[in-house]
């Protein structure tokens, strides 16, 4: 997983990649519980036809790709490590979601292979995003590890990578992650069903207030490092919080649809499921997004 | 580029993950190319009645065959006796995923042995 911060070529003892490890798991359940604890998530995996699953499995893998690549911590990394992490992360997120799936009853003898795999793979992409974020973002200090703090340890200290790749990178994470809690409920078709046009509206216009608002103006931790300072101007401002929100539409629409929320939906329906969604994605992305990348300070 | 050294254990992990996505994604591919597009074939089999309580117990069985999960199946089970009566029972059926089988009983008051059985699925939604 991540050796953030240490010196290249150098093994880790077996014992900090194991406190590793732990903290990864506890990240994995963390964001991905209440996924796990979510008929309609059970539901999705055996109701979404294997093109669509494995769409879902790739695009998530890219994205914890993306992350591990573009979470700042480790610029010096080679690709081929970042994608090792990516399928060591993978494997445990798939891992842990089967273990919690059959502890929940929701994994049996007697169940298909594809309903199984259908099930593992639906929670497993977030619990595996959950377990990179954790094993980089949980790490606190003083537990003797010589590679936590994750951005600090014994490397130099890597200017935060807020290039445009990385930053629409980290909103897609953080959105995908943070909408994906609760984008399978009937809830999002209900309130998209019944809300009205300038309610619709309004969710739009706070969810655009909300990415402005917090990663220019509330002091978010990280906020100031991570946000390229060149933006800073008014138009830089707004097309920056455009790209965070326009992020957080298309990583809403994509969950929506691997959930199967569009099949038969008129095109106004889908757009007013995709903003009432929006709202978490945009959380997700700006909020969310600060959260996952920690500040090289 | 730096060599991507790892202990035993990370190695162990990488190469599980490693195994454990290839299957995932070649699953997966095999799926999708082995299914055509079906819709869902519910197909219903009843079991041995049982006596329980005051009545009497038919185990069913709703096998899917089709390639589509069908959603909130209502299975329909008649008891037709000798004497012209008939004894209607059933339960829905959250989802029947594809492929897979569900199981479920029904209740009858009159013993089962006595008359004819049959069962069928009368409709289901589509997910």
């Amino acid at each position: 997983m991540s050796r953030k911060g240490r010196p290249d070529g150098r093994k880790r003892q077996v014992s900090q990649s194991l406190r590793e490890y732990a903290r990864g798991l506890a990240g994995g359940l963390l964001f991905s519980l209440p996924l796990l604890y979510t008929m309609e998530v059970w539901w999705a995996g055996f109701t979404a036809r294997p093109p669509r699953l494995l769409g879902y499995f790739l695009v998530g893998f890219l994205l914890l790709f993306a992350y591990n690549r573009y979470s700042g911590l480790r610029r010096d990394a080679s690709w081929l490590e970042v994608a090792f992490e990516a399928f060591e992360e993978m494997g445990l997120g798939l891992l842990l979601s089967a273990l919690m799936l059959w502890l929940l009853g929701q994994i049996q003898t007697d169940m298909t292979m594809s309903e199984i795999v259908g099930k593992v793979v639906v929670e497993g992409v977030t619990a595996a995003i959950g377990i990179s974020v954790g094993s980089a973002q949980l790490g606190g200090s003083g537990n003797g590890d010589d590679d936590q703090g994750m951005g600090g340890g014994k490397g130099e200290k890597d200017e935060p990578d807020t290039g445009l790749a990385a930053q629409i990178a980290l909103a897609a994470c953080g959105a995908i992650l943070f909408a994906s809690n609760v984008a399978p409920t009937e809830e999002i078709v209900m309130i998209a069903a019944e809300a009205s046009r300038w309610k619709v509206l309004g969710l739009s216009l706070i969810s655009l207030g909300l990415c402005a608002l917090v990663l220019f103006h509330s002091g978010f931790r990280g906020s100031d490092e991570l946000i390229p300072k060149k933006d800073q101007g008014w138009i830089a401002m707004l097309s920056r919080t455009a790209m965070n929100y326009a992020v957080a539409l298309a990583a809403s629409a994509f969950i929506l649809w691997f959930f199967g929320r569009f099949t038969g939906m008129s095109a106004a329906a889908c757009l007013a499921q995709t903003v009432v969604l929006g709202v978490a994605g945009a959380l997700g992305a700006s909020a969310g997004r600060l959260l996952l990348q920690s500040p090289s300070s | 580029m730096s060599r991507v050294e790892k202990n035993r254990l990370e190695w162990a992990v990488f190469g599980l993950g490693l195994l454990l996505v290839l299957g995932v994604v070649g699953f997966l591919v095999w799926d999708a190319a082995l299914g055509e597009d079906s819709p869902p074939d519910l197909a219903v089999t009843l079991g041995a009645p049982e006596r329980r309580g005051d009545g009497w117990a038919v185990p069913v069985t709703v096998r899917n065959r089709g390639q589509e999960t069908a959603e909130g199946a209502r299975v329909e089970v008649v008891l037709e006796l000798p004497d012209g009566g008939r004894e209607e029972a059933g339960f829905d059926l959250a989802f029947a995923p594809r492929g897979s089988t569900r199981e479920g009983w029904v209740q009858f008051l009159h013993p089962p042995a006595t008359g004819r059985l049959t069962g069928r699925v009368t409709g289901y939604e589509k997910p």
